[in-house]
């Protein structure tokens, strides 16, 4: 059979966890037409974000982001989904995997249940699974979303089965069901397991389960949370009152200071613990006391800083750098006691808050580990999983990759990052003609509308707090009912959910509609959700009209939530105007090119063309100077020790050796046009000029070595950068010999107000720099001056490390900066502030290096921005179209960001970017056709009177004079753009979805008096 | 083509002054190509209208219809239906239009929405230049394709005037001089020996010298 | 008109303002509600007519909403735009209901801030002006 030769292990994927990672890498694979068994020790998907409130930059309820990847992964594509599993044992090797995986039973039938939820009201004893703060112990569903959406039930605390298996009346309940095991043949093996947080009990002094006011950030996730115990209300858990006064202790069972922690950095506390805070006065009362206790604020994400420093400035948010020693409790009100050693203080401090929440880390739990010995993959001394040093997501076993918290502990956007990463490895042991054409969706025949009165229904989002915090959501729904033409008018809480379209779908299907209308968030992310939703009901795609009543309405009015109501009624009647005059449309397909540009020959962008040669596809690598390399060429090693230069080598040798891939030297972009999946690209190539035809294009042009004008840096020899340094030290590792002292300062042309974001790499440089000077000279003094010692996760240990061989690291300010002179003789006079002696200290220098970290690549950035009409960041990087899901996609389709173009990073950071945008622009490279869209201009012949002006008016030529005298417009190569329609003097031209009669409806909508 | 130009708002408010309900009429024909009276400008200019008198709480009725060209009665005939609702007619066509509209229509008032210019071509888009002024007698073929009737600001006959400098005229020195034109063309020609022929003084009379004109097509016409 | 609140229709590119409007909201800036987006594909495609019509229909003020100078996705929709803004501004000088109550603003799809900053000096410059001439009637005779 054809379906069972597409799914033998030529491939086919298991991914090994569904939280966001592994949905992603499924996604990524899925969407590349591979097939993928996806599987999830939990009863339902989503891991450990699920439960978060919301996320930071963006502040977002996760919840929200995060549903409509869950309904993809549980609708379309070829993912089998199974819950309760967990793999058993694996046999072969990479290309021919055989896994034996284990179901545990739910004793629920997925397919008669409907979720009603009578078994949980009978027998709510039957329930084996509440997140940790949950008094109302309901479900296993673990959050309203959950993916599948269906009980389960544990029998063993059942006292009466039959009367269970009576109280469900869709029979759904199997009491006999037992464990199922199957085998499955993959080619290769993603393992996106995640972590555990680390359980705070072990730490006694801060009392977590003994104090109720003491809680972790994930149970203050689930206060915050609508959907959490309190239904959204924050209340400490002592009295269920309103606290005042909460304080955040950071690094609570990271950096190992602590009896049982770990020693490693857990890298997204400090972020989670901003967003927290800021939540809590932004969404509940300004007036509530935040205060975050911290060792360093570790903010070195894209625009983390930025972030932090609205947390100080816009939010007053209090920052003390001190680790407290104890909690203590009054025990009548349990209020909580904080005592703490200041910076530069002399004696213990007490403060008392209402609630104390403990930044806890990740950690890898024993069935990890065991699962890890199962799959027969190496780990680290931490027992996260043993990387390569510039693969991150490779694992020690061929043809199994990894991502996300198994890795590493890190935050989202990394872990989606190396989730396309590993989808893209995973791919290279499958057959690539062994791909499903990802272009057959399924959907019933579309039902005939034309000449029917529009009986058009209305659905209102309430997105949790987004929408029905800011608005009633039913009053909304009411003003529509009974509105001419409006046969339906209805709430659907979270729209995007899995059952939310379900619901969607069959009102549809039941009421005849032929006119949809969602209130909802903004077409630009989930018009394709909805539209799906309709097509599966047997609707045209395009009788939907989406009302953006969150981002342009609750989001930006919540300050004043009676005129919210308002406009948010005002939005959705311009959508019903408008979506009676929907017309059905269909879309124009051409075929796919299936080249890819990559511009930028550095490490990132041999990376990504290197991948992308592996898996089939022919790459053109354009590198503006006359060698490939970029800034990686000069840094000798890693932190951790690993060759740079042999690797490097390798890895151009590699590049220019691939017979798919063209390296272009003296390449420079000159203009740009067309589509995803059909752009021309002119380069000029020395003094010739080619032009490019592709599919897909990566950005990898890199970010630039600072070089600010501070601290005699250029104007005395032994001021040097970090990367300097790095090849001083390859160089002339004698000379270091001689040194006494060397002193290095952080920051230097970061976190200011010219560079305001975190350069990332600079406090690991200055770290393993500092390690190779001790190694030549042991003898030596260095003394590193920092803001915050940013060594994120493993890099931590280095820093440790540092530190016991006798590296001095000294806090300053940004208004104490240190201060530089020559002395004359070939040194330097250094002085500096140190905080807890409180005292200026002097130091003779051999040698000043200077962490100067990177800027953006302003001149390339804007040249290409402006040919590919790109969005950028303020401080020249690309500008990625979700910082937290999509950190690679840009918002242009086609086009991906890889490396330091999207902000500061390691290597091997930016390997795995590179490796991510390969992984996710193969899903579209997958396609043997791309999809133009419906929104073409056409030209109503009757009317027009061939007077040229659309002819000359269209920017890209399309029109033209016809045989028959009239205006022709070719759909395939129109863009869309609509500028004919406006100009032509007849009225004879329309741009389909746009049409002028749609759009006076619409603003007929806006004026309509109620 | 004929191309026009629209009249101020302010005159042809006061057009409309009087009137409670009107028909404002397009063209499909050069008015349309010269984006003087075609669909679109008569929607922006009943919008105008509409406007300019509800400002001060009058309602002005509009009805807009362009008509594939108003200067055939078989189109014109069109407007019947419509026209016993309307109490005046505002045209955009040029003045063809306007007159084959008030001749069918004898008992309503007819007002032109624009002037109707010239004979000419479009330059490049948005720009439209005099080519010929109609002058029944046509000269182009000795004068190189160029017609110093319609060109020429004083319509010399054997030009150029005194006042052509640097190839551009002395009625505006942006406007090319077209006995300079006529030359050049010639010379490129190979034929700068006709530019030495004097010309006899034109006859007029198949212009407007003999009044209106008529064409009679006898084969058609019968 | 102490209780005047304008309405200000923007039609809004999807490639840049939209967005920049979406950012506006993910940033959780507030600024008022009174301007309304239409989004377009490209502001070139902003016909007069449907300036024209939202005055006509009501609008105190409206706004297009464009990508920078060379950003525009379809290369020179911005520049058709802003030639269209200034000739309705002429039309709307012309019948006394004031040019000024349109404009045409240029921004980017990152500029969330710039939006939000757009949205509120609109708002509050028309309404200084106050209720658009045609609107006034019209409303009055709404009420009546």
């Amino acid at each position: 059979m054809q379906g069972e030769k597409e799914k033998s292990a030529k491939n086919r994927v298991l991914v090994i966890g569904a939280g966001v990672g592994g949905m992603r890498a499924a996604l990524d694979l899925a969407e590349a037409g591979r097939s993928v068994v996806l599987i999830d020790k939990a009863h339902s998907i989503g891991g450990l974000m699920t439960q978060l409130d919301r996320t930071f930059p963006t502040n977002n309820c996760d919840v929200c982001t995060l549903s409509p990847s869950l309904s993809e992964s549980g609708r379309q594509l070829d993912i089998e989904l199974m819950t309760s599993t967990e793999v058993v044992e694996l046999k072969g090797q990479a290309g021919d995997f055989s896994v034996r995986l284990s179901t545990q039973p739910r004793h629920i039938d997925l397919e008669k249940c409907t979720a009603c939820g009578d078994c949980l009201a009978g027998f709510p004893e039957c329930v084996r699974f509440t997140p940790g703060l949950d008094p109302r112990a309901p479900t296993c569903m673990r959050y309203p979303q959950a993916t599948p959406y269906a009980f389960s039930i544990d029998l063993s605390r059942c006292q009466d089965v039959d009367e269970l298996v009576k109280i469900c009346k869709a029979g759904a309940i199997i009491p006999n069901d037992r464990p199922r095991s199957v085998q499955v043949n993959v080619g290769s093996i993603v393992v996106a397991a995640g972590a555990q947080l680390f359980d705070p009990g072990k730490l006694e002094v801060f009392g977590h389960g003994r104090f109720p006011n003491v809680v972790t950030s994930m149970e203050y996730e689930r206060i915050l949370s609508a959907s959490g115990p309190t239904r959204g209300a924050l209340v400490r858990p002592s009295d269920s009152k309103r606290p005042a006064r909460i304080a955040w202790i950071q690094c609570v069972g990271s950096r190992g200071l602590q009896k049982g922690a770990n020693p490693y950095c857990s890298s997204a506390c400090c972020m989670y613990a901003l967003k927290e805070a800021i939540v809590t006065k932004e969404r509940f009362f300004k007036d509530i006391q935040t205060t975050i206790f911290y060792m360093d604020m570790r903010t070195s994400g894209k625009d983390y800083e930025l972030y932090y420093q609205r947390a100080v400035r816009e939010y007053g948010i209090r920052f003390v750098r001190s680790r407290p020693h104890t909690i203590d409790q009054d025990p009548v009100t349990k209020d909580l006691h904080i005592a703490y050693m200041p910076v530069g203080g002399d004696a213990l401090r007490e403060e008392t808050f209402d609630m104390v929440v403990l930044s806890t880390g990740f950690q890898i739990s024993s069935d990890l580990q065991e699962l890890a010995g199962r799959l027969g993959i190496q780990l680290n001394a931490n027992h996260f999983v043993l990387g390569d040093a510039f693969n991150q997501v490779a694992t020690s076993k061929p043809g199994i990759y990894t991502c996300g918290l198994f890795e590493s502990p890190k935050d989202i956007p990394e872990t989606m990052v190396q989730a396309s990463a590993a989808a893209s490895n995973a791919s290279i042991h499958l057959d690539p003609d062994a791909r499903i054409p990802v272009d057959r969706q399924e959907f019933p025949p579309e039902r005939d509308v034309s000449g029917e009165e529009p009986r058009v229904g209305v659905f209102v989002c309430d997105c949790e707090f987004n929408i029905g915090g800011v608005v009633d959501v039913n009053d909304v729904v009411k003003s529509f009912e009974g509105l001419p033409q409006v046969v339906v008018s209805k709430m659907i809480g979270h729209g995007c959910s899995r059952e939310s379209l379900e619901t969607l779908r069959r009102s549809i299907e039941e009421n005849k509609l032929n006119r949809v209308v969602v209130g909802a968030c903004s077409p630009r992310s989930h018009e394709p959700l909805f539209q799906d939703t309709l097509r599966r009901a047997g609707l045209n795609k395009y009788l939907l009209e989406m009302a953006n009543i969150r981002d342009q309405g609750t989001w930006v009015h919540m300050d004043r939530p009676a005129e919210a109501a308002q406009k948010v009624k005002t939005l959705l009647r311009m959508a019903v105007a408008r979506v009676r005059l929907a017309r059905p449309l269909r879309d124009h397909v051409a075929p796919m090119n299936r080249n890819v540009l990559v511009v930028g020959g550095g490490v990132s962008g041999m990376s990504a063309a290197l991948n992308l040669a592996e898996l089939g596809f022919k790459v053109t690598l354009a590198e503006k100077t006359g060698q490939l390399g970029g800034v990686a060429k000069i840094i000798s090693r890693t932190l951790e020790g690993a060759d740079v230069k042999a690797w490097f080598e390798e890895l151009v040798r590699k590049t220019t050796s691939h017979r798919n891939i063209e390296v272009l030297t003296h390449c420079s972009i000159v203009d740009h046009c067309g589509t995803a999946g059909m752009f021309t690209t002119g380069l000029q190539v020395g003094g010739e000029y080619r032009k490019v035809d592709h599919g897909v294009t990566i950005l990898a042009t890199g970010a630039v070595p600072n070089r600010p004008d501070e601290y005699l840096l250029g104007k005395h020899q032994a001021v040097m950068t970090q990367l300097d340094l790095d090849g001083f030290l390859e160089k002339n590792a004698a000379a270091v010999k001689g040194w006494q002292n060397v002193v290095m300062i952080q920051c230097v042309g970061s976190r200011v107000p010219e560079n305001p974001n975190c350069s990332r790499v600079c406090c690991q440089a200055a770290v393993k720099n500092a390690l190779r000077i001790l190694e030549v000279n042991p003898e030596a003094m260095i003394y590193v001056l920092y803001r915050d010692m940013r060594t994120h996760g493993f890099q931590e240990e280095y820093y440790t490390k540092a530190r016991e061989r006798g590296v001095v690291f000294v806090q300053y300010e940004p208004e104490t900066k240190p201060s530089v002179q020559s002395n004359g003789n070939g040194r330097l006079t250094v002085r500096f502030r140190d905080p807890i002696l409180g005292r200026d200290l002097i130091l003779e220098a051999d040698c000043l290096a200077l962490s100067t970290g990177f800027v953006g690549n302003a001149e390339t950035v804007r040249e290409l921005a402006s040919v590919f009409h790109l969005p950028t960041t303020d401080d020249s990087y690309f500008l990625e179209t979700h910082v937290k899901l999509r950190p690679v996609d840009m918002s242009v389709t086609g086009f991906f960001i890889a490396g330091t173009a999207h902000a500061p990073k390691t290597i091997a950071e930016s390997v795995a970017q590179a490796q991510a945008a390969v992984g996710r622009a193969q899903t579209l490279l997958s396609s043997e056709t791309i999809n133009l869209g419906a929104s073409v201009a056409k030209v109503e012949r009757e009317k027009c009177a061939a007077c040229l002006i659309c002819v000359r008016a269209c920017p890209f030529q399309v029109p033209y004079i016809n045989a028959e005298g009239y205006s022709e417009i070719d759909p395939a190569r129109c863009q869309g753009c609509g500028i004919c329609a406006s100009e032509c003097p007849a009225k004879a031209i329309q741009l389909l979805q746009y049409e002028d009669d749609q759009i006076m409806a619409e603003l007929e909508g806006l004026f309509e008096r109620v | 083509m004929i191309t026009a130009e629209r009249k101020p708002l302010s005159e042809l408010v006061e057009c409309v002054r009087p009137y409670g309900r009107i028909l404002l009429l397009g063209c499909n024909e050069c008015v349309t190509v010269c984006a003087a009276g075609g669909r679109k400008e008569v929607g922006l200019l009943a919008s105008s209208l509409k406007m300019a008198f509800s400002k001060d709480g009058k309602n002005l009725d509009i009805k807009e219809i362009t008509l594939e060209r108003q200067c055939d009665p078989e189109y014109v005939e069109e407007l019947a239906p419509h026209m016993g609702e309307a109490e005046a007619v505002l045209s955009m066509a040029c003045g063809c239009g306007v007159q084959e509209v008030a001749r069918r229509f004898m008992d309503k008032p007819v007002f032109p929405a624009v002037n109707t210019k010239f004979m000419g071509a479009s330059e490049r888009q948005g720009i439209w230049s005099e080519r010929c002024a109609g002058c029944g007698d046509c000269v182009l073929g000795i004068t190189g394709g160029i017609c110093p009737i319609a060109r020429c600001s004083k319509q010399l006959m054997n030009g150029p005037c005194g006042g052509s400098s640097g190839g551009k005229c002395e009625v505006d020195a942006e406007m090319d001089c077209a006995w300079q034109l006529i030359w050049d063309r010639l010379k490129a020609l190979g034929l700068e020996k006709r530019y030495e022929e004097n010309m006899p003084a034109k006859d007029w009379r198949p212009g407007r010298g003999a009044g209106p004109r008529k064409i009679i097509r006898e084969d058609l016409a019968r | 008109m102490e209780n005047f609140e304008p309405v200000v229709v923007a039609f809004a590119c999807h490639y840049c303002a939209y967005t920049a409007a979406d950012m506006a909201g993910t940033k959780r800036l507030s600024y008022p509600p009174n301007v309304k987006i239409i989004r377009v594909p490209c502001t070139g495609k902003v016909d007069m007519l449907h300036i024209m019509k939202a005055f006509e229909k009501g609008a105190d003020g409206v706004c297009v909403a464009a990508c920078l100078d060379g950003d525009c996705h379809f290369r020179t929709g911005n520049v058709r735009a802003a030639s269209h803004v200034d000739a309705v501004r002429k039309l709307l000088d012309e019948i006394g209901v004031g040019g000024e109550r349109l404009e045409m603003v240029a921004l980017s799809a990152g500029m969330g801030e710039r939006f939000a900053q757009i949205a509120t000096e609109i708002t509050e410059k028309i309404r200084k002006l106050g209720p658009s001439p045609v609107r006034k009637v019209s409303v009055a005779a709404g009420a009546a």
